[in-house]
């Protein structure tokens, strides 16, 4: 059984009120169940709050009882109070399933809008700040080495563990509130130093340059991850990826398999050599990640048939500044296609520079949105309605997750790099 | 009929019994078991199409998303959840997934590969207090 310290221990008891004993009694059964000796501090969190589509499961309007019954799962009729997140914690959202003042422009409802600022409103009294980001680091919440952070964004766990060798699980949607709630995680898996060695090295021996090359290979290596708790180490070839290759090539990587780590020689925390990485430790296996494994997985995301588009996504994960620069380069003077919805997502931070220096404007003016907080998969509900016969985006991930859904209602799937798809919202067309 | 004795480390107390389900490979999170039926939907899954209600999952440990326990936790609040757990080594997803639906677990398994001796279809008991598991073959 975990061993609790005293301060624990009382809050355990309910001195602190019962929506932080809820919180912490679950974050014990979480450490009794893995088997961890004792609890740890976390200081960081990204949360997947607002109004998810997956909350629906509770037949109810009221924000306590959706929250008792799906983020604290109190299976009884007892509906928790909201009450404060813990002080130590630094809480922000995570992307959510609308942009935070536009949805006519997203397809979504004015019911769904409503109410996704409606839950946003409530936790951010409780203590949880308005984010809307699923690349936090972009905007200064960054896990330093050795800080124990929770996230729900898979990219993200992976990208605070191994770019700042920072420590996170994947805890998902529960388990992350709980612990920004009693400030506490099980003291297990990646929170423990001595764990975070690389257990299988990865030859990268594929085309790798380019931020596509980078996508790709990140859903590549997961489809190669089959032995479960993986933590690769890439070595190979190639030059040292810069932010936009490595948030890319994470955001694939975790959609493709459960890595939480993943040690690149040269680039990431842990690993200024191999033999860092390895920590003395043998590597149970070395996966070939070549040319073909590379084509792979680039033709199971992307339709080989040309089609019109109706819906152009760019910006999963969120994009940076530099990105959304490149895009309004891209669309200076242009316009989009009549009956093409290109939509560009980011976070507030990212979305106020570009105000600041003209490249918001210069996107609307073609016709294109930038827009905030989501991006079409994490809103969506009616998102995907406007697409009649043909999708495009220039993630992996997106590509990937919609694939069976899209195809099953007669409409192509297109996946290819930012130019590839810009042209095709402006042809309204995707040629392959 | 054959019993077969186990013991893994308790991983979530009380007694729970039903027909295994076993997994060998895991179940993915994302479109892994369906939120509203709690059938395995998995495309290409040895297990697909079977109900997860009432039944011991006998898995390794999860597989793919973040939100692994939030789906088989929505599955659970619209009345379709496993009666308990077998984790062959357990994993941050099944340990927030154990706590989340709150039914008896059993993990960490020493010198025995679990995926041998419980085969799908078996009936299996376990007890989450003490870790034992009781195995009668079909």
């Amino acid at each position: 059984m975990v061993k609790l310290t005293d301060y624990e221990q009382r809050m355990l008891n309910g001195e602190m009120g019962e929506f932080k004993q809820r919180a912490i009694k679950k974050i014990v059964e979480y450490a009794n169940a893995l088997g961890a000796e004792e609890l740890c501090t976390v200081t960081k969190a990204t949360l997947f709050f607002g109004y998810q589509p997956y909350l629906d499961a509770v037949k109810s309007d009221d924000y306590d009882e959706i929250f008792s019954r799906m983020l604290l799962c109190e299976h009884s009729d007892k509906i928790y109070k909201m009450d404060k997140f813990s002080d130590e914690c630094f809480a922000q959202t995570c992307a959510g399933p609308c942009d935070h003042f536009r949805y006519k422009e997203i397809n979504l409802s004015k019911e769904v809008f409503d109410k996704n600022r409606k839950f946003l409103d409530i936790t951010k009294e409780a203590g949880v700040s308005i984010a809307g980001s699923c690349t936090p680091y972009l905007s200064g919440w960054i896990p330093l080495r050795g800080e124990h952070f929770v996230s729900t964004e898979s990219s993200n766990i992976l990208f605070g563990n191994s770019v700042y060798g920072a420590c996170a699980n994947a805890d998902g949607l529960e388990a992350s509130a709980w612990s920004a709630i009693c400030g506490r995680t099980p003291l297990w898996g990646n929170h423990i130093i001595e764990n975070r060695y690389a257990t299988h090295v990865i030859d990268v021996q594929c085309r790798i340059e380019t931020p596509l090359d980078w996508d790709i290979l990140g859903h590549a290596l997961g489809r190669l991850l089959t032995d479960g708790n993986e933590r690769p180490v890439l070595i190979g070839n190639f030059n040292r990826p810069d932010l936009t290759r490595l948030k890319k090539f994470f955001t694939a990587l975790a959609t493709t398999s459960g890595c939480e780590l993943c040690h690149i020689v040269g680039s990431t925390a842990e690993a200024p050599t191999l033999e860092a990485a390895l920590a003395g430790h043998q590597p149970k296996r070395t996966i070939v990640i070549d040319q073909a494994e590379y084509d792979k997985s680039y033709n199971s995301v992307t339709d080989h048939e040309s089609a019109d588009v109706q819906l152009v996504a760019l910006g999963c994960p969120h994009y940076s500044l530099e990105e959304i620069r490149n895009v309004a380069m891209m669309l200076k003077g242009k316009k989009v296609a009549p009956g093409v919805s290109l939509q560009i997502w980011t976070d507030f931070t990212m979305q106020h520079l570009a105000e600041v220096n003209g490249y918001a404007q210069i996107i609307e003016e073609a016709g294109a949105v930038l827009l905030n907080s989501g991006c079409p998969m994490v809103c969506g509900r009616t998102a995907y309605d406007i697409v009649t016969s043909g999708f495009a985006t220039d993630a992996a991930k997106q590509a990937h997750y919609v694939h069976t859904d899209l195809n099953e209602k007669n409409c192509k799937v297109f996946y290819g790099t930012t130019e590839k798809c810009i042209e095709a919202a402006l042809k309204g067309r995707w040629e392959v | 009929m054959e019993v077969i004795k186990l013991k893994a480390r308790p991983a979530y107390p009380g007694k729970a019994a039903g027909e295994a389900i076993v997994c060998p490979h895991s179940i993915q999170g994302w479109a892994g078991v369906s939120d509203e039926t709690g059938i395995i939907i998995e495309v290409g899954h040895p297990e697909q199409g079977k109900c997860i209600k009432g039944k011991i999952l006998v898995m390794p440990y999860g597989k793919g998303s973040t939100g692994w326990s939030g789906h088989f936790h929505s599955a659970a609040v619209a009345g379709f959840s496993p009666a308990g757990w077998v984790f062959s080594n357990i994993d941050s997803r099944c340990g927030v997934a154990t706590a989340a639906l709150e039914v008896p677990a059993v993990a960490d398994f020493k010198d025995v590969d679990v995926f041998e001796v419980i085969k799908t279809g078996d009936w299996v008991e376990i007890d989450g207090d003490t870790g034992e598991v009781t195995i009668t073959k079909k």
